[in-house]
Protein backbone atom coordinates (compact mmCIF):
# COMPACT_ATOMS: atom_id res chain seq x y z
CA UNK A 1 0.00 0.00 0.00
CA UNK A 2 1.04 3.49 -0.82
CA UNK A 3 2.56 5.03 2.29
CA UNK A 4 1.49 8.53 1.34
CA UNK A 5 -2.22 7.68 1.89
CA UNK A 6 -1.47 6.69 5.48
CA UNK A 7 0.68 9.77 5.89
CA UNK A 8 -2.14 11.97 4.67
CA UNK A 9 -4.54 10.34 7.12
CA UNK A 10 -2.01 10.93 9.89
CA UNK A 11 -2.01 14.61 8.92
CA UNK A 12 -5.84 14.60 9.21
CA UNK A 13 -5.68 13.02 12.68
CA UNK A 14 -3.02 15.50 13.79
CA UNK A 15 -5.07 18.42 12.44
CA UNK A 16 -8.07 17.28 14.48
CA UNK A 17 -5.81 17.20 17.55
CA UNK A 18 -4.53 20.70 16.81
CA UNK A 19 -8.10 21.97 16.23
CA UNK A 20 -9.29 20.48 19.51
CA UNK A 21 -6.30 21.94 21.39
CA UNK A 22 -6.85 25.28 19.64
CA UNK A 23 -10.44 25.16 20.75
CA UNK A 24 -9.38 25.10 24.37
CA UNK A 25 -7.10 28.13 23.82
CA UNK A 26 -9.89 29.93 21.94
CA UNK A 27 -12.25 29.16 24.81
CA UNK A 28 -9.91 30.96 27.23
CA UNK A 29 -10.06 34.05 25.00
CA UNK A 30 -13.86 34.07 24.90
CA UNK A 31 -14.41 33.56 28.63
CA UNK A 32 -15.70 36.66 30.44
CA UNK A 33 -13.02 38.17 32.71
CA UNK A 34 -14.80 37.71 35.98
CA UNK A 35 -15.83 34.11 35.28
CA UNK A 36 -14.85 31.64 37.97
CA UNK A 37 -13.81 34.16 40.64
CA UNK A 38 -16.35 32.72 43.10
CA UNK A 39 -17.63 29.70 41.19
CA UNK A 40 -18.74 28.62 37.72
CA UNK A 41 -20.42 31.94 36.92
CA UNK A 42 -19.56 35.57 36.12
CA UNK A 43 -18.63 37.40 39.34
CA UNK A 44 -19.75 40.72 37.78
CA UNK A 45 -23.28 39.32 37.53
CA UNK A 46 -23.67 39.87 41.29
CA UNK A 47 -23.03 43.62 40.97
CA UNK A 48 -25.35 43.77 37.94
CA UNK A 49 -28.11 41.95 39.80
CA UNK A 50 -27.77 44.40 42.71
CA UNK A 51 -28.65 47.24 40.30
CA UNK A 52 -32.03 45.73 39.47
CA UNK A 53 -34.68 48.02 41.05
CA UNK A 54 -36.37 46.65 44.16
CA UNK A 55 -40.07 45.91 43.60
CA UNK A 56 -41.22 44.67 46.98
CA UNK A 57 -41.60 46.57 50.24
CA UNK A 58 -42.23 45.36 53.76
CA UNK A 59 -45.38 45.66 55.89
CA UNK A 60 -43.66 48.55 57.71
CA UNK A 61 -43.59 50.52 54.46
CA UNK A 62 -47.36 49.99 54.00
CA UNK A 63 -48.26 50.75 57.63
CA UNK A 64 -46.71 54.24 57.39
CA UNK A 65 -49.70 55.46 55.35
CA UNK A 66 -52.36 52.93 56.44
CA UNK A 67 -52.51 53.26 60.26
CA UNK A 68 -56.07 51.83 60.62
CA UNK A 69 -55.22 48.61 58.74
CA UNK A 70 -51.88 48.48 60.60
CA UNK A 71 -53.61 48.56 63.99
CA UNK A 72 -55.91 45.67 63.16
CA UNK A 73 -53.43 43.66 61.13
CA UNK A 74 -50.76 43.70 63.85
CA UNK A 75 -53.20 42.40 66.47
CA UNK A 76 -54.87 39.74 64.36
CA UNK A 77 -54.02 36.20 63.41
CA UNK A 78 -52.83 37.45 60.02
CA UNK A 79 -50.04 39.58 61.53
CA UNK A 80 -47.26 37.55 59.87
CA UNK A 81 -48.73 37.81 56.39
CA UNK A 82 -47.25 40.30 53.97
CA UNK A 83 -49.61 43.00 52.69
CA UNK A 84 -48.32 42.39 49.19
CA UNK A 85 -49.45 38.79 49.30
CA UNK A 86 -53.06 39.89 48.84
CA UNK A 87 -52.77 43.41 47.47
CA UNK A 88 -49.91 43.23 44.97
CA UNK A 89 -46.49 44.73 44.50
CA UNK A 90 -45.38 47.81 46.47
CA UNK A 91 -43.57 49.26 43.44
CA UNK A 92 -46.87 49.42 41.51
CA UNK A 93 -48.32 51.64 44.25
CA UNK A 94 -45.55 53.89 45.52
CA UNK A 95 -42.47 55.41 43.91
CA UNK A 96 -40.21 57.98 45.60
CA UNK A 97 -42.65 58.18 48.53
CA UNK A 98 -45.49 59.23 46.19
CA UNK A 99 -48.57 57.26 45.22
CA UNK A 100 -48.35 56.27 41.56
CA UNK A 101 -51.13 53.72 41.24
CA UNK A 102 -53.96 51.94 43.01
CA UNK A 103 -53.53 48.36 44.07
CA UNK A 104 -56.51 46.07 43.57
CA UNK A 105 -58.73 45.35 46.58
CA UNK A 106 -60.35 41.96 46.19
CA UNK A 107 -64.12 41.84 46.49
CA UNK A 108 -66.86 39.23 46.84
CA UNK A 109 -66.00 35.86 45.21
CA UNK A 110 -62.42 36.99 44.65
CA UNK A 111 -62.03 37.19 48.41
CA UNK A 112 -62.96 33.52 48.77
CA UNK A 113 -60.53 32.57 46.00
CA UNK A 114 -57.81 34.51 47.79
CA UNK A 115 -58.54 32.91 51.17
CA UNK A 116 -58.48 29.41 49.70
CA UNK A 117 -54.92 29.92 48.54
CA UNK A 118 -53.89 29.04 52.10
CA UNK A 119 -57.02 27.90 53.94
CA UNK A 120 -57.38 24.73 52.03
CA UNK A 121 -57.35 21.14 53.23
CA UNK A 122 -55.57 20.14 50.01
CA UNK A 123 -52.39 21.88 51.15
CA UNK A 124 -50.69 18.92 52.69
CA UNK A 125 -47.43 20.63 53.61
CA UNK A 126 -49.09 22.90 56.16
CA UNK A 127 -51.10 21.23 58.85
CA UNK A 128 -53.82 22.55 61.18
CA UNK A 129 -51.39 24.08 63.67
CA UNK A 130 -49.95 26.50 61.10
CA UNK A 131 -52.97 27.37 58.99
CA UNK A 132 -56.58 26.80 59.89
CA UNK A 133 -57.53 24.60 56.97
CA UNK A 134 -61.12 24.42 55.87
CA UNK A 135 -62.80 22.51 53.12
CA UNK A 136 -65.28 24.30 50.93
CA UNK A 137 -68.24 24.08 51.07
CA UNK A 138 -68.11 21.87 54.21
CA UNK A 139 -67.07 24.75 56.44
CA UNK A 140 -70.12 26.78 55.39
CA UNK A 141 -72.42 23.81 56.01
CA UNK A 142 -70.88 23.16 59.45
CA UNK A 143 -71.45 26.79 60.45
CA UNK A 144 -75.02 26.73 59.11
CA UNK A 145 -74.25 29.49 56.65
CA UNK A 146 -75.62 29.86 53.13
CA UNK A 147 -73.29 28.32 50.53
CA UNK A 148 -73.26 31.58 48.59
CA UNK A 149 -71.60 33.45 51.45
CA UNK A 150 -68.12 34.86 51.03
CA UNK A 151 -65.44 34.48 53.69
CA UNK A 152 -65.45 38.19 54.51
CA UNK A 153 -69.13 38.17 55.43
CA UNK A 154 -68.11 36.64 58.77
CA UNK A 155 -64.36 37.25 58.91
CA UNK A 156 -62.57 40.60 58.85
CA UNK A 157 -59.68 39.77 56.53
CA UNK A 158 -56.97 41.77 58.35
CA UNK A 159 -57.80 40.19 61.72
CA UNK A 160 -59.96 37.20 60.86
CA UNK A 161 -61.30 36.44 64.34
CA UNK A 162 -62.01 40.05 65.34
CA UNK A 163 -65.80 39.99 64.78
CA UNK A 164 -66.12 36.32 65.69
CA UNK A 165 -64.65 36.92 69.13
CA UNK A 166 -66.73 40.07 69.60
CA UNK A 167 -69.90 38.22 68.63
CA UNK A 168 -69.12 35.44 71.03
CA UNK A 169 -68.49 37.95 73.81
CA UNK A 170 -71.87 39.55 73.18
CA UNK A 171 -73.73 36.24 73.10
CA UNK A 172 -71.84 34.99 76.12
CA UNK A 173 -69.90 32.24 74.42
CA UNK A 174 -66.35 32.71 75.68
CA UNK A 175 -64.53 29.61 74.54
CA UNK A 176 -62.82 31.18 71.49
CA UNK A 177 -59.11 31.98 71.36
CA UNK A 178 -57.58 35.40 70.80
CA UNK B 1 -58.68 30.44 34.24
CA UNK B 2 -62.17 31.88 34.65
CA UNK B 3 -63.59 28.43 35.07
CA UNK B 4 -61.01 27.65 37.73
CA UNK B 5 -61.94 30.74 39.70
CA UNK B 6 -65.69 30.57 39.33
CA UNK B 7 -66.41 28.18 42.15
CA UNK B 8 -64.62 27.30 45.32
CA UNK B 9 -65.08 23.60 44.67
CA UNK B 10 -63.24 23.80 41.35
CA UNK B 11 -60.47 25.68 43.02
CA UNK B 12 -59.93 22.93 45.52
CA UNK B 13 -60.06 20.15 42.95
CA UNK B 14 -57.84 21.68 40.24
CA UNK B 15 -55.39 24.13 41.68
CA UNK B 16 -52.41 24.87 39.43
CA UNK B 17 -49.53 27.03 40.63
CA UNK B 18 -49.26 30.21 38.51
CA UNK B 19 -45.78 29.23 37.31
CA UNK B 20 -47.07 25.83 36.17
CA UNK B 21 -49.93 27.14 34.01
CA UNK B 22 -47.72 27.51 30.95
CA UNK B 23 -45.99 24.49 29.40
CA UNK B 24 -42.47 25.82 28.93
CA UNK B 25 -40.90 22.87 27.10
CA UNK B 26 -43.26 22.56 24.18
CA UNK B 27 -43.12 21.04 20.70
CA UNK B 28 -39.50 21.90 19.90
CA UNK B 29 -38.44 19.92 22.95
CA UNK B 30 -40.63 17.07 21.69
CA UNK B 31 -38.75 17.15 18.38
CA UNK B 32 -35.30 17.21 19.99
CA UNK B 33 -35.38 13.65 21.40
CA UNK B 34 -37.32 12.53 18.31
CA UNK B 35 -34.60 13.73 15.94
CA UNK B 36 -31.67 12.39 17.96
CA UNK B 37 -33.63 9.14 18.21
CA UNK B 38 -33.92 8.89 14.43
CA UNK B 39 -30.14 9.43 14.18
CA UNK B 40 -29.54 6.73 16.76
CA UNK B 41 -31.75 4.10 15.10
CA UNK B 42 -30.40 4.79 11.61
CA UNK B 43 -26.85 4.45 12.93
CA UNK B 44 -27.72 1.08 14.49
CA UNK B 45 -28.69 -0.23 11.02
CA UNK B 46 -25.38 1.02 9.58
CA UNK B 47 -23.46 -0.48 12.51
CA UNK B 48 -25.11 -3.86 11.99
CA UNK B 49 -23.70 -3.93 8.46
CA UNK B 50 -20.30 -2.29 8.92
CA UNK B 51 -19.35 -3.76 12.28
CA UNK B 52 -21.44 -6.89 12.80
CA UNK B 53 -21.34 -8.01 9.15
CA UNK B 54 -25.10 -8.45 8.70
CA UNK B 55 -24.70 -8.76 4.91
CA UNK B 56 -28.39 -8.53 4.08
CA UNK B 57 -28.43 -4.91 5.24
CA UNK B 58 -26.01 -3.89 2.49
CA UNK B 59 -28.70 -2.07 0.39
CA UNK B 60 -29.59 0.34 3.20
CA UNK B 61 -26.23 0.60 4.99
CA UNK B 62 -24.93 3.65 3.13
CA UNK B 63 -28.36 5.28 3.01
CA UNK B 64 -28.82 4.96 6.76
CA UNK B 65 -25.47 6.69 7.36
CA UNK B 66 -26.55 9.64 5.21
CA UNK B 67 -29.99 9.62 6.83
CA UNK B 68 -28.34 9.81 10.24
CA UNK B 69 -26.07 12.61 9.03
CA UNK B 70 -28.97 14.66 7.62
CA UNK B 71 -30.92 14.45 10.87
CA UNK B 72 -27.88 14.93 13.09
CA UNK B 73 -27.15 18.13 11.15
CA UNK B 74 -30.37 19.70 12.48
CA UNK B 75 -30.46 18.03 15.91
CA UNK B 76 -29.61 21.30 17.66
CA UNK B 77 -32.05 23.41 15.61
CA UNK B 78 -35.14 22.75 17.76
CA UNK B 79 -33.13 23.59 20.87
CA UNK B 80 -31.92 26.85 19.35
CA UNK B 81 -35.48 27.75 18.28
CA UNK B 82 -36.66 27.01 21.80
CA UNK B 83 -34.06 29.23 23.48
CA UNK B 84 -35.12 32.79 24.06
CA UNK B 85 -31.55 33.88 23.35
CA UNK B 86 -30.17 31.34 20.86
CA UNK B 87 -26.94 33.30 20.38
CA UNK B 88 -26.06 32.45 23.96
CA UNK B 89 -25.80 28.73 23.22
CA UNK B 90 -22.05 29.09 22.90
CA UNK B 91 -21.74 30.45 26.43
CA UNK B 92 -22.91 27.13 27.76
CA UNK B 93 -20.12 25.36 25.88
CA UNK B 94 -17.49 27.88 26.90
CA UNK B 95 -18.26 27.69 30.57
CA UNK B 96 -19.40 24.16 31.34
CA UNK B 97 -19.87 23.21 34.95
CA UNK B 98 -19.59 19.59 36.04
CA UNK B 99 -22.65 20.07 38.23
CA UNK B 100 -24.79 21.14 35.27
CA UNK B 101 -25.65 18.52 32.66
CA UNK B 102 -27.04 20.84 29.99
CA UNK B 103 -23.68 21.74 28.39
CA UNK B 104 -22.93 18.05 27.96
CA UNK B 105 -25.02 17.83 24.81
CA UNK B 106 -22.78 20.27 22.93
CA UNK B 107 -19.73 18.10 23.49
CA UNK B 108 -21.48 14.79 22.85
CA UNK B 109 -23.08 16.26 19.72
CA UNK B 110 -19.77 17.60 18.37
CA UNK B 111 -18.01 14.26 18.86
CA UNK B 112 -20.80 12.23 17.26
CA UNK B 113 -21.04 14.64 14.33
CA UNK B 114 -17.27 14.38 13.75
CA UNK B 115 -17.28 10.59 13.89
CA UNK B 116 -20.30 10.30 11.58
CA UNK B 117 -18.81 12.68 8.99
CA UNK B 118 -15.58 10.68 8.91
CA UNK B 119 -17.46 7.37 8.59
CA UNK B 120 -19.37 8.78 5.60
CA UNK B 121 -16.15 10.08 4.01
CA UNK B 122 -14.39 6.73 4.34
CA UNK B 123 -17.43 4.74 3.18
CA UNK B 124 -17.76 6.94 0.10
CA UNK B 125 -14.06 7.35 -0.63
CA UNK B 126 -14.17 5.23 -3.80
CA UNK B 127 -17.05 7.29 -5.22
CA UNK B 128 -15.46 10.54 -4.12
CA UNK B 129 -12.16 9.70 -5.85
CA UNK B 130 -14.07 9.02 -9.07
CA UNK B 131 -16.06 12.26 -8.74
CA UNK B 132 -12.87 14.16 -8.06
CA UNK B 133 -11.41 13.01 -11.38
CA UNK B 134 -14.40 14.32 -13.33
CA UNK B 135 -14.95 17.61 -11.46
CA UNK B 136 -13.40 21.03 -11.93
CA UNK B 137 -12.68 24.22 -9.99
CA UNK B 138 -14.14 24.67 -6.52
CA UNK B 139 -15.96 21.38 -6.64
CA UNK B 140 -12.68 19.59 -7.33
CA UNK B 141 -11.12 21.33 -4.33
CA UNK B 142 -14.04 20.14 -2.19
CA UNK B 143 -13.59 16.56 -3.39
CA UNK B 144 -9.83 16.80 -2.79
CA UNK B 145 -10.50 17.78 0.80
CA UNK B 146 -13.10 15.04 1.22
CA UNK B 147 -10.74 12.37 -0.12
CA UNK B 148 -7.91 13.62 2.13
CA UNK B 149 -6.11 14.63 -1.09
CA UNK B 150 -5.40 11.02 -2.01
CA UNK B 151 -6.52 9.09 -5.08
CA UNK B 152 -5.06 5.84 -3.79
CA UNK B 153 -7.65 3.12 -4.47
CA UNK B 154 -5.27 0.18 -4.28
CA UNK B 155 -6.39 -3.04 -2.59
CA UNK B 156 -4.31 -2.24 0.47
CA UNK B 157 -5.70 1.25 0.75
CA UNK B 158 -9.32 0.01 0.52
CA UNK B 159 -8.62 -2.73 3.07
CA UNK B 160 -7.18 -0.04 5.33
CA UNK B 161 -10.31 2.06 4.77
CA UNK B 162 -12.48 -0.85 5.86
CA UNK B 163 -10.44 -1.20 9.05
CA UNK B 164 -10.85 2.51 9.74
CA UNK B 165 -14.61 2.26 9.08
CA UNK B 166 -14.90 -0.67 11.50
CA UNK B 167 -12.96 1.26 14.13
CA UNK B 168 -15.01 4.45 13.66
CA UNK B 169 -18.33 2.55 13.69
CA UNK B 170 -17.09 0.69 16.77
CA UNK B 171 -16.53 3.91 18.70
CA UNK B 172 -19.60 5.40 17.01
CA UNK B 173 -21.95 2.95 18.76
CA UNK B 174 -21.16 4.07 22.33
CA UNK B 175 -21.12 7.68 21.13
CA UNK B 176 -24.62 7.51 19.56
CA UNK B 177 -25.90 5.55 22.54
CA UNK B 178 -24.53 8.26 24.82
CA UNK B 179 -25.99 10.93 22.51
CA UNK B 180 -29.50 9.63 22.92
CA UNK B 181 -29.10 8.12 26.38
CA UNK B 182 -28.06 11.62 27.43
CA UNK B 183 -31.36 13.02 26.17
CA UNK B 184 -33.21 10.46 28.28
CA UNK B 185 -30.92 11.22 31.19
CA UNK B 186 -31.70 14.94 30.96
CA UNK B 187 -35.40 14.18 31.48
CA UNK B 188 -34.70 11.43 34.01
CA UNK B 189 -32.50 13.87 35.92
CA UNK B 190 -35.30 16.36 36.54
CA UNK B 191 -35.90 15.39 40.15
CA UNK B 192 -38.86 17.74 40.50
CA UNK B 193 -40.94 15.89 37.91
CA UNK B 194 -42.26 12.55 39.15
CA UNK B 195 -43.02 11.14 35.67
CA UNK B 196 -39.52 11.91 34.37
CA UNK B 197 -37.41 11.23 37.41
CA UNK B 198 -36.72 7.54 36.90
CA UNK B 199 -33.48 5.76 35.99
CA UNK B 200 -35.50 3.86 33.37
CA UNK B 201 -35.81 7.05 31.32
CA UNK B 202 -32.51 6.75 29.33
CA UNK B 203 -33.26 3.08 28.63
CA UNK B 204 -36.78 3.77 27.39
CA UNK B 205 -35.55 6.64 25.26
CA UNK B 206 -32.78 4.50 23.76
CA UNK B 207 -35.00 1.61 22.75
CA UNK B 208 -37.71 3.82 21.31
CA UNK B 209 -34.95 5.74 19.49
CA UNK B 210 -33.83 2.51 17.82
CA UNK B 211 -37.47 1.79 16.92
CA UNK B 212 -38.02 5.19 15.31
CA UNK B 213 -34.68 5.18 13.43
CA UNK B 214 -35.10 1.68 12.00
CA UNK B 215 -38.74 2.39 11.07
CA UNK B 216 -37.65 5.56 9.32
CA UNK B 217 -35.00 3.69 7.32
CA UNK B 218 -37.50 0.98 6.28
CA UNK B 219 -40.15 3.50 5.27
CA UNK B 220 -37.69 5.80 3.46
CA UNK B 221 -36.05 2.89 1.65
CA UNK B 222 -39.37 1.46 0.43
CA UNK B 223 -40.83 4.85 -0.54
CA UNK B 224 -37.73 6.15 -2.35
CA UNK B 225 -37.18 2.88 -4.23
CA UNK B 226 -40.87 2.71 -5.24
CA UNK B 227 -40.92 6.31 -6.40
CA UNK B 228 -37.71 5.81 -8.39
CA UNK B 229 -39.11 2.57 -9.86
CA UNK B 230 -36.29 0.42 -8.53
CA UNK B 231 -36.34 -3.00 -6.91
CA UNK B 232 -36.73 -3.53 -3.17
CA UNK B 233 -34.46 -6.13 -1.62
CA UNK B 234 -36.75 -8.55 0.30
CA UNK B 235 -33.91 -9.94 2.45
CA UNK B 236 -32.93 -6.46 3.53
CA UNK B 237 -36.52 -5.57 4.51
CA UNK B 238 -36.88 -8.87 6.40
CA UNK B 239 -33.69 -8.27 8.40
CA UNK B 240 -34.75 -4.70 9.15
CA UNK B 241 -38.20 -5.84 10.30
CA UNK B 242 -36.67 -8.55 12.52
CA UNK B 243 -34.33 -6.01 14.12
CA UNK B 244 -37.23 -3.60 14.47
CA UNK B 245 -39.34 -6.29 16.14
CA UNK B 246 -36.62 -6.97 18.70
CA UNK B 247 -36.14 -3.31 19.57
CA UNK B 248 -39.87 -2.61 19.60
CA UNK B 249 -40.63 -5.47 21.98
CA UNK B 250 -37.97 -4.11 24.33
CA UNK B 251 -39.11 -0.50 23.95
CA UNK B 252 -42.78 -1.29 24.55
CA UNK B 253 -41.99 -3.61 27.47
CA UNK B 254 -39.90 -0.95 29.17
CA UNK B 255 -42.57 1.70 28.57
CA UNK B 256 -45.15 -0.52 30.26
CA UNK B 257 -42.67 -1.55 32.96
CA UNK B 258 -42.26 2.09 33.86
CA UNK B 259 -46.01 2.56 34.26
CA UNK B 260 -46.10 -0.66 36.27
CA UNK B 261 -43.30 0.39 38.61
CA UNK B 262 -44.98 3.78 39.13
CA UNK B 263 -48.25 2.12 40.05
CA UNK B 264 -46.61 -0.56 42.21
CA UNK B 265 -44.23 1.75 44.14
CA UNK B 266 -46.97 4.37 44.64
CA UNK B 267 -44.30 6.82 45.77
CA UNK B 268 -44.87 10.45 46.81
CA UNK B 269 -46.63 11.90 43.78
CA UNK B 270 -48.15 8.69 42.51
CA UNK B 271 -51.69 10.03 42.69
CA UNK B 272 -50.59 12.78 40.27
CA UNK B 273 -48.96 10.39 37.79
CA UNK B 274 -51.96 8.08 37.91
CA UNK B 275 -54.31 11.00 37.43
CA UNK B 276 -52.20 12.27 34.56
CA UNK B 277 -52.22 9.00 32.60
CA UNK B 278 -55.93 8.45 33.20
CA UNK B 279 -56.92 12.11 32.91
CA UNK B 280 -55.29 14.58 30.52
CA UNK B 281 -53.25 11.85 28.77
CA UNK B 282 -55.95 9.18 28.69
CA UNK B 283 -56.40 9.54 24.96
CA UNK B 284 -52.84 10.27 23.82
CA UNK B 285 -51.23 7.65 26.09
CA UNK B 286 -53.61 4.72 26.50
CA UNK B 287 -55.53 4.99 23.25
CA UNK B 288 -52.92 6.30 20.78
CA UNK B 289 -49.51 5.35 22.18
CA UNK B 290 -50.44 2.01 23.71
CA UNK B 291 -53.51 0.59 21.95
CA UNK B 292 -53.35 1.92 18.41
CA UNK B 293 -49.63 2.50 17.88
CA UNK B 294 -48.12 -0.30 20.02
CA UNK B 295 -50.50 -3.24 20.38
CA UNK B 296 -51.57 -3.25 16.71
CA UNK B 297 -47.96 -3.08 15.32
CA UNK B 298 -46.89 -5.73 17.83
CA UNK B 299 -49.61 -8.02 16.49
CA UNK B 300 -48.73 -7.23 12.85
CA UNK B 301 -44.99 -7.75 13.49
CA UNK B 302 -45.86 -11.10 15.10
CA UNK B 303 -47.83 -12.17 12.01
CA UNK B 304 -44.94 -11.01 9.77
CA UNK B 305 -42.50 -13.04 11.82
CA UNK B 306 -44.49 -16.27 12.03
CA UNK B 307 -46.28 -16.65 8.69
CA UNK B 308 -44.84 -16.84 5.19
CA UNK B 309 -46.00 -13.78 3.30
CA UNK B 310 -45.53 -12.78 -0.35
CA UNK B 311 -42.75 -10.23 -0.82
CA UNK B 312 -45.01 -7.48 -2.18
CA UNK B 313 -47.48 -7.79 0.71
CA UNK B 314 -44.59 -8.10 3.19
CA UNK B 315 -43.02 -4.87 1.93
CA UNK B 316 -46.33 -3.03 1.99
CA UNK B 317 -47.04 -4.18 5.55
CA UNK B 318 -43.48 -3.28 6.53
CA UNK B 319 -44.00 0.27 5.29
CA UNK B 320 -47.33 0.61 7.13
CA UNK B 321 -45.97 -0.80 10.39
CA UNK B 322 -42.93 1.49 10.17
CA UNK B 323 -45.16 4.50 9.65
CA UNK B 324 -47.28 3.57 12.70
CA UNK B 325 -44.16 3.02 14.82
CA UNK B 326 -42.74 6.39 13.74
CA UNK B 327 -45.98 7.89 15.00
CA UNK B 328 -45.80 5.80 18.19
CA UNK B 329 -42.39 7.19 19.09
CA UNK B 330 -43.48 10.76 18.30
CA UNK B 331 -46.56 10.36 20.53
CA UNK B 332 -44.37 8.79 23.23
CA UNK B 333 -42.05 11.83 23.15
CA UNK B 334 -45.10 14.08 23.30
CA UNK B 335 -46.55 12.21 26.27
CA UNK B 336 -43.24 12.31 28.13
CA UNK B 337 -42.19 15.89 27.38
CA UNK B 338 -45.50 17.75 27.30
CA UNK B 339 -47.48 15.25 29.39
CA UNK B 340 -44.91 15.45 32.16
CA UNK B 341 -45.37 19.21 32.38
CA UNK B 342 -49.16 19.12 32.65
CA UNK B 343 -48.89 18.26 36.35
CA UNK B 344 -48.63 21.20 38.70
CA UNK B 345 -46.22 21.04 41.61
CA UNK B 346 -49.25 21.87 43.76
CA UNK B 347 -49.97 18.12 43.38
CA UNK B 348 -53.65 18.94 43.03
CA UNK B 349 -54.16 20.16 39.50
CA UNK B 350 -53.30 19.77 35.84
CA UNK B 351 -52.74 22.48 33.29
CA UNK B 352 -53.59 22.27 29.59
CA UNK B 353 -51.53 22.50 26.43
CA UNK B 354 -52.86 23.73 23.10
CA UNK B 355 -50.40 23.71 20.19
CA UNK B 356 -50.45 26.88 18.11
CA UNK B 357 -49.96 27.15 14.37
CA UNK B 358 -47.76 30.21 14.01
CA UNK B 359 -45.94 30.21 17.31
CA UNK B 360 -42.13 30.21 17.48
CA UNK B 361 -42.54 26.60 18.60
CA UNK B 362 -45.81 26.04 16.76
CA UNK B 363 -47.01 23.43 14.29
CA UNK B 364 -45.68 25.32 11.25
CA UNK B 365 -42.23 25.55 12.88
CA UNK B 366 -42.37 21.79 13.53
CA UNK B 367 -43.19 21.08 9.88
CA UNK B 368 -40.36 23.33 8.69
CA UNK B 369 -37.83 21.80 11.09
CA UNK B 370 -38.82 18.27 10.05
CA UNK B 371 -38.63 19.21 6.34
CA UNK B 372 -35.06 20.54 6.53
CA UNK B 373 -33.34 17.13 7.00
CA UNK B 374 -35.09 15.85 3.87
CA UNK B 375 -33.76 18.83 1.91
CA UNK B 376 -30.29 18.11 3.33
CA UNK B 377 -30.75 14.46 2.37
CA UNK B 378 -31.67 15.51 -1.18
CA UNK B 379 -28.55 17.69 -1.45
CA UNK B 380 -26.41 14.88 0.02
CA UNK B 381 -27.84 12.46 -2.57
CA UNK B 382 -26.33 14.65 -5.30
CA UNK B 383 -22.83 14.16 -3.83
CA UNK B 384 -23.13 10.73 -2.23
CA UNK B 385 -25.15 8.19 -4.23
CA UNK B 386 -27.56 6.40 -1.85
CA UNK B 387 -27.53 2.99 -3.48
CA UNK B 388 -24.70 0.74 -4.59
CA UNK B 389 -24.62 0.12 -8.36
CA UNK B 390 -25.17 -3.65 -8.19
CA UNK B 391 -28.65 -3.07 -6.87
CA UNK B 392 -30.13 -0.99 -9.65
CA UNK B 393 -32.53 -3.37 -11.38
CA UNK B 394 -35.88 -1.93 -12.42
CA UNK B 395 -39.13 -3.14 -10.97
CA UNK B 396 -41.65 -4.60 -13.36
Amino acid sequence: MNLSYRLRLLVVVLSIGVLAGGGFLFKQLLLPDSFGVYGPYRADAIAEAALVPIRHGTNTSCFKCHPYEAKNHKKGRHQTISCEFCHGTYADHVADSKKIGTLPVKKEKEITTLCLRCHNTEIKARKEEVIKTVAMPNHLKDQNVKLTHNCNQCHYVHAPLKYIIRAKQITGLMEAGS
Amino acid sequence: MDAAHSSAAMLVSNYVFPNDLHVHWSMMIVLYPYITGLVDGAFIIAALYYLFDVKSLRPVARFSLLFALAFLAIATLPLLLHLGRPERNFNMLLTPSPSSAMAGFGYIYAVSMGVLVFIVLFVYREDLVELRATSKGWLQLLYRAMTFDSIDLSKDALAFDRKIIRFLVGIGIPITVVLHGYVGFIFGGVKANPTWSTPLMPVIFLFSACVSGISAIILAYIVIRKVKGRSIDPDCIKTCIKTLTLFFIMAFTFEMLEVFSHSYLKSGYHHMVEGLLNGPLASSFWLWQVKICSVIPLFVLGVMGIFKIKDAIYNFTAAIVSAILLLQVLIMRWNVVIGGQLMSKSARGYTEFHPEWFDKEGILAVVIVMAIPFIILFVLSKIFPFWTTDNETNVK
